[in-house]
Parts: C-alpha cells; sequence; structure tokens
C-alpha cells in the first residue's frame, strides 16, 4: 500500500529524475541531507512545515495523482493541492446532486450519519462504562437523544440533536481522561484547553484522511447532506468523518493521554489559544498512522481491512445508496 | 511485499539504475535498497531495468520477503539513510 508522508520541517521538495528530492532546512535556514521519496510509493502528502516547491513539482504530483494537504502554523487545515480528477462519473453526479435537491432524500442520509456517529460515540462510552468508570447518565441521556432522531424534520434540527448528542458526549469526556484534564466546553478557532487543541487537530486529520479516500472514488466532495455544501470546503469529507471521528479521534485521544504519550508539558496556552506543541504534533500524527494502518477482521467481506480502507468502504456504500442499488448503512463498530 | 534491491552494474549505466530505483525503492546503500513493493510495480522496474543493462556485465538481485516484520535488519555503524515517513 502506498504511504502517507507527513513533512514537520521546513525544507524544499522538487522533481528531480523523475521522482521527489526532499532537502530539509535546519534552524539557520541551510539546507541538510538530501533524500529521496519513492515516488510510487507516495499515496499523499501532509504539509505542517513550510515547503518550498514550484510549479513542475504540482505538475508532477498532478501526473502522479498525489494530493497535497497543507497546514497552517496553527494546526488548521487551510487547503489541498489535489491531482486531476480521474475518476469522472457523470450519472453519480447528477444522482447525488438530486438526493441534495430532494428533502426527503437527503434527510434519510443525513440522519443516517448522524445514527451511525452516535453508535459509535456510544460504544466508546459503553466501553469504558464496563470497566468501571460511571458514565451512565451520559449514556442514557444519549439514547434519549438518538431515540428523537427520525422525528426530526429538517436538517438544522437533526443538526441541533447532533449537537446535543455531542455535548453530552463531551461532558462524559472528563471521566475517562486522567484528572490534570477537563473539557469545559467545545471551543474551536482558537480551541481554548488541552483536549479541545487534541480534539481539533484529530478532527482536521480525519477530514483530510476522509477527503482522501473520497478522492478515490466517484463521489464528488463538495456536495454533502448533513452539513451544508458550499459554504465550507470540502463538505462531504466532514458528513463521512462524522462517522469515524469517534473511533479514529475520540479513541485517539484517550490512548494518548491515559497512557501518557502527551502530557500537559506538551502544550503551549498563550493569547488565549492552546496548541500542541511540535514534538507532540508528531506523536498524535505517528498514533493516528498506526489507526489507519490497522486491520479488523470485516464481517461481511470475509477478510480484513485497515480502517483507511473502511472510509473507502463508507463511499462505496454511500455510490450504491446514490445509484439506488442497495440502501446506506452507516458504519457500526460491532467489536 | 517487502524487498532488499541490490545490484553491481558497469559504471556507465549504474547512474540510470540509481535513478530508476529511486522512483519505486528507499535507498539505504550505495548500489543498495529496500522498500514496500508490489509485485506488478516490481515487475514494471525490472522491466525498465531490463531495457538498458547489458545482462553480460550487469547483476541485479532481488530478495523478497512477504512483509517487513519477515526481514531482521541489523546495523553495524553508520546507517546511512533512515527510513521514515515523518520528514
Amino acid at each position: 500500500m502506498r504511504k502517507t508522508y507527513y513533512l514537520f520541517n521546513p525544507g524544499r521538495l522538487a522533481r528531480k529524475d523523475n521522482t521527489l528530492q526532499y532537502t530539509a532546512y535546519d534552524e539557520d535556514g541551510l539546507p541538510g541531507q538530501v533524500k529521496y521519496l519513492p515516488v510510487e510509493d507516495v499515496a499523499d502528502l501532509y504539509v505542517f512545515g513550510s515547503l518550498d516547491a514550484n510549479s513542475s513539482l504540482y505538475n508532477f504530483l498532478g501526473k502522479q495523482g498525489i494530493s497535497v494537504h497543507f497546514f497552517d502554523y496553527y494546526e488548521h487545515y487551510t487547503g489541498s493541492f489535489m491531482a486531476k480528477e480521474y475518476l469522472l462519473a457523470g450519472k453519480l453526479q447528477v444522482q447525488q446532486t438530486q438526493h441534495y435537491i430532494s428533502k426527503p432524500k437527503r434527510m434519510a442520509l443525513a440522519r443516517k450519519f448522524v445514527e451511525g456517529s452516535a453508535f459509535n460515540l456510544l460504544k466508546n462510552l459503553r466501553y469504558y462504562q464496563g470497566r468501571g468508570r460511571d458514565v451512565a447518565v451520559y449514556i442514557d441521556q444519549i439514547e434519549g437523544y438518538v431515540a428523537a432522531l427520525p422525528h426530526a424534520a429538517a436538517v438544522p434540527e437533526l443538526m441541533g440533536l447532533e449537537g446535543n448528542i455531542r455535548q453530552t458526549y463531551y461532558a462524559g469526556f472528563d471521566r475517562l481522561v486522567p484528572g490534570d484534564y477537563s473539557f469545559g466546553t467545545r471551543t474551536t478557532q482558537p480551541p481554548q484547553n488541552e483536549l479541545n487543541a487534541l480534539m481539533s487537530f484529530g478532527n482536521m486529520l480525519c477530514y483530510a484522511a476522509c477527503l482522501s479516500q473520497i478522492y478515490h472514488t466517484q463521489l464528488n466532495p463538495t456536495i454533502s447532506f448533513l452539513h451544508e455544501p458550499g459554504t465550507r470546503r470540502f463538505s462531504l469529507a466532514l458528513d463521512l468523518a462524522e462517522v469515524f471521528k469517534p473511533l479514529l479521534v475520540d479513541r485517539l485521544i484517550f490512548r494518548v493521554l491515559n497512557k501518557k504519550e502527551i502530557q500537559p508539558k506538551d502544550f503551549v496556552q498563550d493569547l488565549g489559544r492552546c496548541v500542541l506543541k511540535e514534538p507532540a504534533r508528531k506523536t498524535v500524527v505517528r498514533v493516528f498512522e498506526e489507526r489507519l494502518k490497522e486491520t479488523i477482521q470485516h464481517r461481511s467481506l470475509k477478510r480484513s481491512v485497515s480502517y483507511q480502507h473502511l472510509i473507502k468502504l463508507e463511499c462505496y456504500k454511500l455510490t450504491k445508496h446514490l445509484m439506488q442499488l442497495e440502501e446506506y448503512k452507516p458504519f457500526k463498530a460491532w467489536w | 511485499m517487502y524487498v532488499l534491491l541490490v545490484y553491481d552494474i558497469k559504471e556507465k549505466r549504474v547512474g540510470k539504475m540509481l535513478k530508476l530505483c529511486r522512483r519505486y525503492l528507499n535507498w539505504i546503500q550505495n548500489s543498495v535498497f529496500e522498500g514496500e513493493i508490489t509485485e506488478v510495480k516490481l515487475k514494471e522496474l525490472l522491466a525498465k531495468a531490463a531495457d538498458f543493462l547489458d545482462t553480460d556485465e550487469d547483476s541485479v538481485l532481488v530478495f523478497k520477503s512477504r512483509s517487513q516484520e519477515w526481514l531482521q535488519k541489523q546495523v553495524l555503524g553508520k546507517e546511512r539513510n533512515q527510513l521514515d515517513t515523518f520528514l
């Protein structure tokens, strides 16, 4: 399987001998060791540091179908360079748009996304309930919201319920992580405390991972169902990420905090914002990458698949739903 | 599939081989490459190499293993290129 490369150091990436040449810069801005990345083995690039590159590189990346995701100093996703679309499917495009325009069709899909998300986050809570953390109150409360899902009449109402579910879930967070942390309320742009900072960073990785997978299917990443399309970047990735966030991001947070892979000293607080320090950022990305590569035994496919592939399978299911071949069932963790 | 590719090629053509291998595998030492590669990609690499190699003088060896876990690597002295996807 092709690999994702994460560029943290400032450096220069260039096309050289039909492959990628990476030169890292040291603190004084002087070029260090030259490394070659095997272009045939690169899936995509995540750029966190400052990167020098020219258009000949991007032309080359475009031809190779390698996308580049950019993140700014404050760990926000800022945008992507995507290679020319290579999987065009007009029929699906029309269907996708139709599913967005028709209110009942859109609602059906949007509801599924919230359902999947709620199921997976309840799974997390139940797991910890079984391990002696008392989160029963929150589970009950969330189940109440889930029961209300079928009665929601419009998408904003659904988003509201989704918000309630998340809020209750976050309240339960405090009992699942070590005592040094407290979630408080969810704050973004900028995140105010450690848990929020971790959550924002993790979510961002999750969005990019979903987008990368959508790109390899024929779906159009800008037409979404739960989130409003067009108002923000590739919003279909946000829809999909909703289902996977509890598994990929939340569990990651529990892991790095409970195993003390990330500690309070790994954060910087200034100007009313909290961000991860560079080494901690690397730790999180490494754990995230490990998780994406981790495999599970798929029940209906009867073979082991990685989490990354699960996201792609989700896209396929969505495609089938849009083409009216098979009804979409959101991914629900069964273990 | 995880492979180790070693070549011994006359100076005239060695640069070509180096450039070709860089596209598919990670350079670890002069004339030595390793990395994860698919069956087809490896065939592609070898086919491209066969185009310019002189089989009377040059040799290319490929050691295949099912996955990286089946390959124990021990380094004595300086590791010339660390393989990492975090740069």
